[in-house]
């Protein structure tokens, strides 16, 4: 390490010499009067520049220590760095995933961010309502509903994620009715069966098609846009008339009506399917994984009390004038909160919330600890069983980082357009 | 800034930066006082002169360190487990205990660091402990790619399943689409997969990463079927709060032993014959209790094997241990069956293919010469 710094204060002073030897040249060439340049060890030029040089010699030297680190062990022990390992049979299966044990890790590796994704995508919508109501629950004029939201808020603000996984997981999802027999006869199934709770799945309604379907589906396509033009004329309707537009229900009722009869003209092109469980196997409806349900709630419960803390600072933010004008104009408690203080305050909102994005994704690998075959889950398995720990958590780091800047970039475009405009 | 200082300034960081890289490469070569800075770029050379613990020097650092790193579990009873008043014990603890007694003459110089199943071979590759007993399984794929060097088994097992006592389920055909669960990372995963698949029996698995986690999921009947290690199975069952049943089905071979990382054969060798000079002790009948009775012993294979001097002579094995290191061993820790009666003892566990060679069980080792 000595002799390394020692390398790195000559590669300095050289480079201090080039830069000024070069600056004498180029004065001299272009005739340019020097007098009025301090020496080199006060001008800012000099100083700036040989700043930048120690920080940039500082990193490489550092990197190059760390990196010679691991290539001296990895060469020791006889670990080759390639990724040639992607295409062997991964030997592991997943639940609920027909991927067989021969199929290649690269597959095996796919389903996992798969599962990782899953979490994000359900979760992180949840949050966001399940925490803006927390918010405005805590800014309540009910004293009972606003002491609740905040002792929610302190109690799940100030523990650890993985302990509030662990915790639901244990202390109420395993408690479900026992799933795991022949024909999950003790699960809780309310709403005559419809719904299926057990402590190894759960399972809701689906929709399966049947002869038409694919019209039907582009016909209630056509119903959309048609109730969007509905919402359209009744917006014209009021800005020119005053009459209430109830823009709402006039759209709504176009859709179901519209939905209503294509279903019926074309002889009922799909049903409701129920779960049903025989010798085993969970088949038709909506189905998920109990690990699934447990991580996901938890993370939404966690990550909800972080977002509503939010939701109250901004709307907390919002200038009290507006608030007094709005009152002014005699608008009821959630026209007040639905026309002039939440969209004000969700352009404040916004960039923290991106911050809970990222986190929620990267708490996301948490779910190891329950069981939910999500990336870091399989790739644990992977390296407990003969496959390269550097390599696979290089793919874990990559994968994760490529959540995280697609959801930055999504977050950053939305809030460019939400800036107010010159501001 | 004009123009010119702009160009002037980029050109100086260039420089400096091409400074910097060659100051970095020329390392090797020029400074020899820095052996444990290599470049990634010349990966022959660093092997030479790289004279540190990774290459042949664990056992000097384990002496100037004055205790062994071993990697162990903490959650497994009879086997690994951490104590009502906080003390790691168990079967593979007392094996992490037996090097530390011959290496260093004292059983109690074990630093014990807790290990998943899946950190287990990350953190024997790094070097981070120097020992890796926490039952792992002995198998081709792990010797090779793993870079682990597997050692004399002290275990040998086998894989089987545990029910609940009121399960329909009688045997692994039994088995069609049920949950079960089973520990991340471990061959046991790997046997089921192949086993199941290969009898054409659907299953789900529920993995976890810790027995912490596993238990309560059985218990509760998340899943029907707990696979593991027959011996953890048994040692579970005796102590879970619901009834319980092991199958007789045994999927597979687990040998179980000691696992250092590749690459330096003076401690593997250390560590292999600490570990089987118990099984020695056993079958020259020297326990813990009795080995000051063997101090004026006529045999010559036992007063070679105690280190004791044979017409005034001490035979020097040339192993790198301390010639009394059998010796220590047997009276800090025990000899094998004191080991396993110990801590499996007590969970009801059979000798079975564990018994000496002599008593018709697989425990067999070279002799001691």
């Amino acid at each position: 390490m000595l002799g390394r710094l020692l390398l790195l204060v000559i590669a300095l002073v050289l480079a201090a010499a080039v830069f000024l030897v070069g600056r004498y040249a180029i004065d001299k060439a272009t005739r340019r009067d020097t007098s009025d340049r301090p020496p080199p060890w006060r001008d800012l030029n000099v100083l700036s520049l040989a700043a930048q040089v120690v920080a940039l010699g500082l990193i490489v030297t550092v990197g190059a220590w760390l990196w010679s680190n691991f290539r001296d062990r990895t060469d020791a022990i006889g670990l080759e760095l390639t990724f040639d390992f992607l295409d062997q049979p991964s030997g592991i299966s997943i639940a609920d995933n027909p991927l067989s044990s021969d199929a290649g890790i690269r597959d095996a590796l796919q389903q996992g961010v798969k599962n990782t994704f899953l979490i994000i995508l359900l979760g992180i919508p949840l949050s966001v309502l399940f925490g803006t109501l927390i918010g405005i629950a805590r800014l309540s004029t009910n004293w009972l509903l606003r002491k609740l939201a905040t002792a929610y808020v302190e109690f799940f603000r100030n523990i650890p994620p993985l302990l509030v996984i662990v915790f639901l997981w244990g202390a109420v999802f395993l408690n479900f009715p026992i799933g795991a027999s022949p024909t999950a006869e003790a699960a809780w199934r309310p709403l005559g069966g419809w719904f299926i709770f057990s402590n190894s799945r759960f399972a809701f309604p689906s929709i399966i098609g049947l002869d038409n379907f694919g019209l039907y589906q582009l016909l209630i396509a056509a119903s959309v846009v048609a109730s969007v033009g509905v919402w359209v004329w009744r917006t014209r309707v009021f800005n020119n008339t005053g009459v209430p537009h109830r823009r709402a229900l006039w759209s709504l009722a176009t859709l179901v009506v519209l939905g209503a009869a294509f279903f019926f003209a074309l002889g009922g092109p799909f049903e409701f399917s129920k779960t049903t469980v025989e010798d085993r196997v969970w088949s038709g409806g909506f189905r998920m994984q109990m690990p699934y349900a447990a991580v996901m709630s938890a993370l939404v419960i966690y990550t909800a009390s972080h977002i509503s803390e939010i939701v109250r600072g901004s709307i907390l933010a919002v200038h009290r004038g507006q608030v007094e004008a709005s009152h002014a104009l005699a608008l009821n408690g959630l026209q007040r909160y639905r026309f002039v203080v939440l969209p004000q305050a969700f352009r404040i909102a916004f960039p923290p919330l991106i911050n809970q994005f990222l986190n929620y994704t990267k708490n996301s690998s948490l779910a190891v600890a329950i069981g939910f075959a999500e990336l870091t889950s399989i790739t644990n398995n992977l390296f407990g069983n003969s496959q390269p720990a550097p390599q696979l958590t290089l793919i874990l780091m990559a994968v994760y980082l490529f959540f995280s800047l697609v959801l930055s970039a999504m977050g950053n475009l939305v809030n460019r357009r939400l800036q107010l405009k010159g501001a | 800034m004009n123009k010119n200082s702009k160009l002037l300034r980029l050109l100086a960081v260039l420089f400096a930066i091409v400074l910097i890289g060659a100051a970095c490469g020329d390392d090797d070569d020029g400074d020899d006082a820095e052996p444990t800075e290599t470049t990634p770029t010349e990966t022959a050379a660093p092997v030479e002169d790289d004279m540190d613990e990774d290459e042949g020097g664990r056992l000097a650092a384990v002496i100037e360190r004055g205790a062994v790193n071993c990697g162990v579990n903490d959650t497994l009873p009879g086997f690994g487990i951490v104590s009502a008043d906080g003390a790691n014990e168990g079967f593979d603890i007392d094996f992490c205990r037996v090097v530390a007694a011959a290496v260093l003459g004292d059983a109690a110089a074990v630093n014990y660091t807790p290990l998943d199943a899946s950190q287990r071979f990350p953190t024997l590759q790094s070097g981070e402990i120097d020992l890796l007993i926490r039952n792992t399984t002995w198998t081709a794929s792990r010797d090779g790619n793993e870079q682990a060097n597997f050692l004399a088994t002290t275990f040998f097992d086998g894989q089987g399943f545990m029910v609940r006592d009121d399960s329909p389920i009688q045997s692994v055909a039994d088995m069609s689409n049920t949950n079960i669960c089973v520990l991340q990372g471990t061959t046991t995963l790997l046997n089921l997969n192949s086993v199941l698949a290969d009898m054409g029996v659907p299953f789900s698995p529920v993995e976890f990463q810790s027995n912490n986690e596993l238990q309560p999921a059985f218990v509760a009947g998340q899943c029907e079927v707990w696979t593991s290690d027959a011996s953890q199975l048994a040692a579970f069952s005796a102590t879970l709060d619901v009834g319980t049943r092991v199958l007789s089905d045994i999927i597979s071979k687990e040998p179980l032993g000691p696992v250092v990382a590749d690459g330096d054969t003076e401690w593997a060798q250390v560590v292999n014959w600490a570990t089987m000079a118990t099984i020695q002790a056993e079958e020259f009948g020297i326990t813990s209790s009795n080995i000051d009775d063997f101090a004026d012993s006529e045999n010559s294979n036992i007063r070679r094997f105690l280190g004791l001097p044979i017409e005034g002579e001490i035979a020097e094995v040339g192993l790198g241990l301390p010639t009394d290191f059998a010796t220590q061993i047997v009276s800090q820790v025990g000899n094998y069956g004191e080991i396993y009666e110990r801590n499996l003892g007590p969970l009801g566990l059979e000798r079975g293919v564990n018994a000496l060679w002599t008593d018709g069980g697989l425990m067999y080792v070279p002799p001691f010469r």
